[in-house]
């Protein structure tokens, strides 16, 4: 069962698969080795307009429901998971402003990414991971102006994206409550990148450092209000971790195809090996996995559609997905053999790709914490 | 077949260089066979600014040859040959017209059905006679189907495909008879400024006895000159598929398969190829089948007499080195 | 400069075609239906051409209703409107036929919109058939011009110039427009729609052209007949090799080769 999707995202959802097919899935193979950033592919993505699925239709995107873009994610995902963290990664960065910001930062952003730009969030920072509370970048105001100064790391986009979300303590003795949001384009002085990840999975994609050294960005490039910072933080990653999940149940929908695939040309002892029922029950639960992935991601993404709370959904989605996108990727290479802890097949990268949605956008274990207080409440 | 009043069979026998192309040539053995039909002759339609070469060696393998020459007949001003064909049809009134299935030939038959109101068969590998009916082989869907289709309408328009017909013998030559033709300002619409040679090459890879192929697999230009090495060193001629071409490592004058040469080679050696129907389809008719693919699965094993599973780029030394040894004792 | 694309919907020709296992009837079961390969390019040459010098592309193509997606997906890539021309009279047509409806179709819509068509693009055959006929035909059929097998083309100043493939190279050919043109495998490839393009034709109207519309157009009776359809005969595959290292496949692979006399 896919994504009970409209009619027109049903015919999006085939030329999107020609295109992820065509000039993806083969192509990034390649990169996936070099670790290189393919501009080429992602120029042609942003041309398809690809790169602009969440965009609200009054800002010049598309309209679409947040499932019908699911179905879509899920097909670049199952190309290459780097290229839709990319993709997925911009719209992250877009969320502080379109959840907290003026009209005009709404306006300039979704600007930025229609004209073919990509948005990066910068929230985590060398001593505040899971802690995000604890970073320690700063805001001074100084005028009309507010001067950022700061190292954040592990910026997904870092080293291409057209503009930042950053957090920023703007007092730091009123702790998470101290924490403002600003954005910041790219190209303003004192704004550098710096050390690039060498990754294990999801190579297609770029994180890198961002610093800040005495950058100054005009007030009105606040997002929201002095103070609300974190609880911006919080909603954007509420929403944005169903994407995540979104991905990891592309990645794992990858692995079951391909272990199918070559489950039924593989002939060992005189048969392909899928006619064992011990490898049809691996297939059977990884469908099990996948299909209830899918759907906590649907359900999850439908709350958000229509407003209602999603925090605990959004963190069940990812959380589950990621875990058994692992899950599946793991089996995928037993299913393959020897043939598939080599790189000359396709399910060894799943595996490397995977494994991240486990850790950003919050570990599975800081999943847990949510899923844990939204369930058993205060007591 | 009612026959009516017609009974020879006109072949348009294209040129290129002043030579006649080979596969209008083969068109001359159906057209023998149609004519055991009608009880008519084989007439060889040639047309250009000198026919005299192409009139000539045709003359060897036909009952007669039409010669309409002149300066409206240049290199593709297919206006001018459009009329030409005409207005021979008219004067003789053929039981059939066949043509090699080149772009040119299309074209013309396409015109001349319009203007007539003729049906044609095209691109045909066979023809076979039922009831005194003749049955053409024409592949489709890439050539995994085949038709046989009988025209209803005469004359017969046919197109055959390149290499699906064997010349006939050459016999006494025939005589070869002038016809003018004159073709009206209005009837030529379109003009040829300038012809382009961007491949010198003589490629024969029809009547090749060995073809050695590259597909996407040799990976490179520099890796295809392989191919290039083993050719020629088995006397052959080089093949390529539709990748490769693409990619710039030859010319596409080497292509093999549905939209270049169909060849029937005695041995016929496909390295990095995948074996795609469309290339498949144009080389299924060899003698002696090698294929080299990396790839365990690769269709092409399914028509190769010998197939190696191993990258061609390490092959192919080790197999030259092979055979220079064995040619050596 | 008002452009006409012809196209044909045809069985995903990267998919091989069989029979149903006993039968004379072609198996499409679970074959998608796409917009001939060569129609593609002829619809991206021309969109080429209108984004140069301006103008407008009508796609139309001959078809049962469902061939209407095949027109949908031209709108999505530079086709400004799109026509079906359906008609249970039409099933028949061959080539030939189609050519006349085709014209049929250039008459009709040329009155409709009270100017004429400068351009005609067609490509240069269909994947499924290959026959190459209906691109002169139309040219025929309406009196005009034809260059076949284009690759390139320019506007100049009484029509166009057109690059056109040849087996060693390629000419340049000019003619007045109207003319109709067919189209081969350009330097380039189609444009992949925008999700934007693919969403807007999906509200566009694809107007149906039956008999009645086409002054009734009669085909003709097909100047042919298919008396059977088979598969051809498969080569028989022989022996796969595949040592523990490269050297002793290929030891064994030239003596087999030696002992069948190809060497």
């Amino acid at each position: 069962m896919a994504y009970l999707i409209s009619e027109e995202a049903q015919e999006l959802l085939g030329a999107v698969k020609e295109f992820c097919e065509n000039e993806v899935k083969e192509q990034c193979k390649e990169y996936d080795r070099s670790g290189e950033w393919p501009k080429e592919i992602y120029d042609k993505a942003i041309e398809m307009q690809l790169h602009m699925l969440e965009i609200p239709e009054e800002y010049g995107g598309m309209g679409l429901s947040r499932v019908d873009v699911a179905a879509l994610f899920e097909e670049m995902a199952k190309a290459d998971a780097g290229f839709a963290t990319t993709i997925s990664a911009s719209g992250l960065g877009t969320k502080p402003v379109l959840i907290a910001g003026s009209e005009a930062l709404k306006k300039r952003a979704c600007k930025l990414i229609v004209d073919g730009g990509f948005g990066a969030f910068c929230l985590t920072e060398p001593g505040a991971g899971s802690d995000a509370s604890a970073g320690k970048t700063t805001a001074v105001k100084d005028g009309d102006s507010y001067i950022l100064n700061g190292r954040k790391c592990f910026i997904t986009n870092g080293g291409i994206a057209s503009f930042y979300c950053v957090t920023a303590m703007t007092d730091k003795s009123a702790g998470v409550k101290g924490m403002s949001m600003f954005f910041v384009e790219a190209g303003t002085p004192g704004l550098s990148t710096g050390h690039e990840e060498d990754k294990l999975g999801i190579r297609t994609s770029n994180t890198c450092d961002v610093v800040f050294e005495d950058c100054r960005i005009p007030a009105s490039n606040l997002i929201g209000a002095e103070g609300k910072g974190f609880s911006i933080a919080m909603k954007t990653l509420d929403q944005a971790r169903t994407w995540m999940g979104c991905i990891a149940t592309g990645i794992a929908q990858r692995g079951m195809e391909e272990a199918i695939a070559y489950g039924k040309e593989r002939v060992q002892f005189g048969k392909p090996v899928l006619k064992n029922q011990a490898l049809q029950f691996k297939v059977a639960d990884m469908a099990i996995k996948i299909e209830t992935a899918r759907q906590m991601v649907a359900h999850a993404l439908t709350l958000m559609d229509k407003g209602l709370p999603h925090t605990k959904e959004s963190a069940i989605a990812k959380c589950y997905a990621s875990d058994i996108a692992m899950e599946v990727a793991s089996e995928a290479i037993q299913m393959f053999g020897g043939y598939g802890y080599s790189r000359e097949y396709p399910v060894e990268k799943l595996l490397r790709d995977a494994k991240i949605f486990q850790i950003f956008e919050g570990t599975n274990e800081v999943q847990r914490i949510v899923v844990a207080n939204n369930t058993i409440g205060k007591f | 077949m009612d026959w009516g009043n017609h009974k020879d069979i006109l072949v348009f026998v294209e040129q290129a260089e002043g030579k006649p192309v080979n596969v209008g040539l083969e068109a001359l053995a159906p057209a023998r066979t149609l004519a055991g039909l009608t009880g008519g002759s084989v007439l060889t339609l040639v047309v250009g600014t000198d026919n005299a070469a192409a009139a000539e060696k045709a003359a060897v393998l036909c009952d007669g040859v039409l010669s309409v020459e002149g300066a409206a007949f240049g290199d593709g001003c297919t206006d001018a040959f459009a009329c030409a064909l005409e207005a021979v049809v008219s004067k003789y009134a053929p039981a059939a017209v066949l043509a090699g299935n080149t772009p040119l030939g299309r074209e013309l038959t396409a015109r001349l059905g319009a203007r007539m109101g003729l049906g044609s068969a095209q691109d045909a590998t066979a023809l076979k006679v039922e009831d005194g009916t003749p049955v053409w082989t024409v592949p489709v869907y890439g050539g995994t189907v085949l038709n046989d289709v009988a025209v209803d309408t005469v004359p017969v328009l046919a197109t055959v495909r390149s290499g699906a017909f064997s010349r006939p013998e050459a016999a006494a030559a025939a005589a070869v008879t002038a016809e003018a033709v004159d073709v009206p300002d209005e009837a030529v619409r379109s003009r040829v400024l300038e012809t382009v040679q961007e491949i010198s090459e003589a490629v024969n890879l029809e009547e090749a006895k060995v073809i050695v192929t590259g597909g996407r697999g040799m990976g490179s230009k520099e890796n295809f000159a392989l191919v290039e090495e083993l050719a020629q060193l088995l006397g052959g001629v080089v093949g390529a598929t539709r990748p490769a071409i693409e990619d710039g490592w030859v010319s596409r004058a080497h292509q093999v398969g549905q939209s270049g040469k169909i060849v029937a080679p005695a041995l016929y050696i496909a390295c990095g190829v995948s074996g795609a129907t469309q290339h498949v389809s144009g080389m299924s008719g060899s003698g002696y089948v090698v294929a080299i693919n990396k790839d365990e699965e690769a269709p092409i094993f399914d028509v190769a007499d010998v197939g190696i599973v191993g990258d061609a780029v390490q092959v192919l030394p080790l197999m030259m080195e092979e055979i220079r040894r064995r040619r050596a004792e | 400069m008002e452009i006409l694309v012809c196209l044909k919907q045809v069985p995903d020709d990267s998919v091989e075609i069989h029979l149903k296992p006993g039968t004379e009837e072609v198996n499409l079961d679970g074959v998608d239906s796409v917009v001939n390969a060569f129609d593609t390019y002829a619809l991206e040459m021309a969109a080429r051409l209108k984004e140069a010098v301006g103008g407008s592309i009508t796609a139309i193509t001959i078809g049962p209703e469902k061939a209407r997606d095949a027109v949908k997906t031209c709108l999505a890539v530079g086709a400004n409107q799109g026509y079906l021309i359906s008609d249970p009279a039409f099933e028949a047509a061959d080539t030939l036929g189609k050519s006349r409806i085709l014209a049929a179709a250039v008459r009709h819509l040329e009155a409709e919109a009270g100017k004429p068509f400068d351009l005609i693009f067609c490509g240069r055959e269909a994947t499924d058939r290959a026959t190459g006929q209906v691109g002169p035909q139309l040219a025929e059929a309406l009196g005009v011009g034809l260059i076949t097998d284009l690759v390139d083309i320019e506007q100049t100043g009484a029509g166009i110039c057109a690059k056109q493939e040849t087996e060693s190279g390629y000419r340049r050919v000019e003619a007045a427009t109207p003319c109709v043109v067919t189209v081969n495998k350009p330097a380039y490839d189609p444009r992949y729609p925008t999700i934007k393009s693919k969403l807007a034709a999906r509200k566009m109207p694809i107007p149906v052209l039956s008999a009645a519309e086409l002054d009734n157009v009669d085909p003709g009776r097909p100047g042919s007949h298919v008396v059977r359809v088979y598969e051809p005969a498969k080569r028989q595959a022989g022996v796969k090799i595949k040592e523990e290292t490269c050297e002793e496949s290929v030891l064994k692979a030239v003596a087999m080769m030696a002992d069948a006399k190809v060497l």
